[in-house]
């Protein structure tokens, strides 16, 4: 009876422990994982689908999805390098050769637009949310076919994409062969902060839980449900964005399947971390334990030479997993909700 | 059938139940009879519930013993309470709302034609005929979604006797009806009564019990505090059981009427309302009452926005009002507490802490725009300790929380915004006795600080012992208003008028 009681707070903390778990597992499985390498092949690993999960996580938590990030990234990532390199090959891009701060600044504005339009559609032309970004997704990534014709653009060898390069290829407080932490990992370790503060000490983040916990009663509270949905999906776009400027200075040249698929990781860290798709439930901190334990569990099936079909499989494993884990969640509360539900008060007829 | 009339048709002996921390049913004994309505009684957490959920299986007891006709059940689970005839008809009946009424009779088992494609005219026809049997006149080809609750819950009482239900348990049945479907919904349920079925009748609404029962058991704490036949009880005496205590229902003395707040000036909104006049003055109480309809409601939520308003002069504190959302009532000094509680009052998820500082986040920003903790913690546990809500702690989520509680909640988000008028859409719907005159004291301390406060009910006996002043609405007009300490207040008169009956012909009658 003690027992059952603690289960819900367990299941609300399990990723911690599984994280724990499979790292100790990855340890006596290879021999290079307790590296300092391998540590920070993680945590890079870890930085680009961490800007999105916080971004996906602020839609989630208003009770939406937004299925488009994936694309947006690559999108934005394709026309920041495009703006920057000459148009001739090996480049491929448009050779206007504009600075590439505005045009970090440009692709930034760029993804909070697409959320916008999103959030436009959504909140004001009163259709699915789930639809809606699902279209948004093959929209951009076919428009990004179309406007390269399939070819990629490539800032390798040309000085003044640098500046795009630095924030995904960079590191800073470097000792060598000992420790060197990338400039992406603590940018991406910054916006979970401010992603939590904003989420719990903030007006905008306090209304978006009410939102997706009750939309109707957010708004009998005075709450502007509509606006923000629309501001967590501009949050959602121009995080994208900047995980696409991440994600370029990695790869160096831009393919145009260039984070494509990257959403189902993107849900299933979300829902590891115990993001309810519901709505109105949900911590940074538990979605930040979801980034991470994708990412070891990525980076150790790697050390073990997996082969690439059953990591597939593997991936697609723990992502039902993690629904499983958030069906628990459901089960363990709801005896209690039901009680309530029940000796509580009538609602209104419908 | 004869020779069992004598057997209880349920017996549950001695049952015992406990939850962590709670002994939610401590050896408690009920029976219900053949062809009887047993009323079932006692507040929010009383145990009644968990009592219900025993007998559908939902709850294994710890221990006791439950006989049905007779026949002793152990290891009774959802599915074998089912196959013995015992069925729950919850508040909102589960249909599919875009499905015929014949489909939703049918689900599970729609007849087919030789093709193995379904009989669509033997379909309508049997439903048709077979609600008919229970006295159920409706056209069956109708979507669900186009039915009243009444009928929703008539068709789901029938549905349960179909599957040859004989116990039927009803939660509260009648809290989302409207008083003329409430009459419709008893006879309906004597009439099956009279065929031998059973019923176990869950209410807060004590006049209901008088009305429809035959017996009633009043749970208290885990215990039952009392059966009797409703004929040898009265409603005091039923009001004790429930609270264990003497309770008094509040009385409230009308204090200083201050300045009009509001002033509402032909006022109209077609379907809605007609013509409406009214002035809300602070520290007032004004009752709004009428058939479910006739307005009250429907003015409430057109000046919280949730509704159009409609068009007339609108005046809050001598500027005109602007209405259209919660939001810009809200920030002119307009709050509104909703009838519907669950959809549009609490988030449930989410914390008492949540729940009641929504409206203010505003106010208690620091630099930077953040939440001030310390100051909303304050707040929050300033407004547990004046209301009394009753939670563990204030990170409790509010679904967690009775009935009762969960309202002051809602009391508490709004009076933290401080507003000039306050609107109570049936305040004290689905809470207990003791949490109503708790509620309604609220209510007076908040009128005692110039709040301009209306109530919108239909509890008559509340709005004579709280209101300085009871309008009462007929089709959308102000037919009569009645003013304490002016004339004399009963609820003959209030009937009278709710029914339509307007002062000329009250004094052309005499």
């Amino acid at each position: 009876m003690q027992a059952s009681k603690h289960i819900p707070t367990l299941l609300d903390h399990l990723i911690w422990v599984i994280l724990v778990g499979v790292f100790i597992f990855f340890v006596f499985q290879s021999p290079v994982f307790l590296t300092s390498t391998n540590i920070t092949n993680i945590f890079t690993a870890a930085a680009v689908l961490g800007i999105l999960v916080v971004g996906q996580t602020f839609v989630l938590i208003s009770g939406n999805f937004d299925l488009s990030s994936e694309s947006t990234l690559g999108v934005c990532a394709l026309f920041g390098m495009y703006l920057i390199v000459p148009a001739t090959p090996p480049y491929w891009g448009g050779g206007i050769l504009i600075n590439p701060y505005l045009s970090i600044a440009v692709i930034i504005i760029t993804g909070s637009l697409f959320g916008y339009i999103n959030g436009l559609l959504i909140t004001v032309g009163k259709m699915n949310n789930f639809i809606v970004t699902l279209a948004m997704l093959l929209i951009l990534r076919g428009l990004m076919m179309a406007f390269t014709q399939g070819k990629p653009i490539s800032g390798l060898n040309f000085p003044p994409a640098e500046v795009y390069f630095w924030l995904g290829h960079e590191s800073l407080f470097e000792i060598p062969d000992l420790i060197k932490i990338p400039v992406g990992v603590m940018a991406t370790g910054l916006i979970f902060i401010i992603g939590h503060i904003v989420l719990n000490h903030r007006r905008f983040g306090r209304e978006l839980y009410a939102i997706g916990g009750n939309k109707q009663a957010a708004i009998a509270s005075g709450i502007d449900a509509d606006k923000r949905v629309r501001q967590a999906y501009i949050i959602s776009g121009g995080l994208a964005a900047l995980a696409g400027w991440m994600l370029a200075g990695r790869v160096g040249s831009i393919q145009v399947n260039l984070g494509d698929g990257y959403i189902f990781t993107v849900m299933a860290a979300a829902v590891i971390g115990g993001i309810s798709l519901q709505g109105g439930r949900g911590t940074m901190l538990g979605a930040l334990g979801g980034v991470l334990l994708l990412s070891t569990i990525d980076r150790g099936l790697n050390l073990m030479s997996v082969s690439v079909f059953w990591v597939k499989v593997i991936q697609g494993l723990i992502i039902m997993f993690a629904m499983f884990i958030d069906a628990q969640r459901v089960r363990y509360r709801k005896p209690q909700a039901k009680v309530a539900a029940v000796t509580a008060s009538p609602a209104n007829p419908a | 059938m004869d020779d069992k009339h004598s057997i209880p048709v349920v017996e549950m002996v001695d049952i015992v139940k406990v939850f962590p921390g709670v002994r939610a049913l401590d050896s408690v004994s009920f029976s219900v009879q053949q062809g009887e309505i047993h009323a079932l009684l006692g507040k929010n957490g009383a145990g009644k519930s968990t009592l219900m959920h025993v007998l559908t299986g939902l709850y294994t007891p710890d221990s006791g013993t439950i006989r049905i006709r007779g026949e002793i059940h152990e290891n009774l689970n959802t599915a074998k309470a089912k196959q013995v005839g015992i069925a729950l008809v919850a508040q909102h009946a589960k249909f599919v709302p875009g499905l015929s009424i014949a489909e939703n009779v049918y689900s599970g088992m729609l007849p087919l034609n030789w093709g193995g494609f379904i009989d669509w005219k033997k379909m309508y026809r049997d439903a048709q005929e077979k609600l008919g049997q229970f006295d159920i006149d409706i056209d069956v080809s109708r979507l669900m979604e186009d039915t009243t609750v009444a009928e929703r819950q008539m068709i789901e009482i029938a549905r349960a006797l179909f599957a040859d239900a004989s116990v039927i348990i009803l939660d509260e049945p009648t809290a989302p009806l409207p008083k003329h479907d409430v009459a419709k919904l008893f006879e309906f349920v004597r009439r099956q009564r009279a065929r031998g079925a059973s019923f176990i009748y869950i209410s807060h609404y004590l006049e209901e019990i008088f009305e429809v029962a035959d017996h009633v058991t009043v749970m208290r704490n885990g215990v039952v505090a009392g059966v009797s036949p409703v004929k040898d009880i009265t409603q005091p005496e039923l009001i004790r059981l429930i609270s264990g205590a003497n309770v008094e229902r509040y009385k409230r003395e009308s204090g200083k009427i201050g300045n009009p707040v509001l002033s509402i000036k032909g006022l109209n909104r077609p379907g809605a309302y007609t013509d409406v006049q009214l002035t809300l003055n602070a520290g007032e109480v004004v009752g709004l009452t009428g058939l479910e309809g006739s307005g009250p409601g429907e003015l409430a939520r057109g000046l919280f926005g949730l509704e159009p308003l409609g068009s007339g002069s609108v005046m809050l504190n001598d500027s005109p009002y602007i209405d259209g959302s919660p939001i810009s009532s809200l920030k002119q000094g307009l709050a509104y507490l909703p009838r519907d509680r669950h959809g549009l009052g609490i988030v449930a998820i989410r914390s008492v802490r949540d729940n009641v500082s929504l409206s203010v986040l505003d106010r208690l920003q620091q630099s930077l725009n953040l939440i001030d903790g310390a100051k909303e913690k304050e707040l929050v546990s300033d407004f547990i300790d004046i209301l009394g809500i009753k939670t563990p702690s204030m990170e409790t989520a509010v679904e967690n929380l009775s009935g009762g509680n969960q309202q002051k909640v809602v009391v508490a988000k709004l009076a933290a915004t401080e507003p000039k008028v306050l609107i109570l859409d049936e305040p004290t719907q689905g809470v207990d006795v003791q949490a109503k005159v708790e509620l309604l004291r609220i209510v007076d301390k908040l009128s005692q600080r110039g709040v301009a406060v209306a109530v919108v009910s239909d509890e008559l006996s509340e709005l004579m012992d709280i209101c300085d002043r009871i309008v009462v609405f007929y089709r959308g007009k102000i037919i009569r208003e009645f003013r304490k300490n002016h004339e004399p207040i009963t609820t003959a008169l209030l009937l009278a008028a709710i029914e339509g009956e307007t002062l000329e012909n009250t004094n052309a009658s005499v």
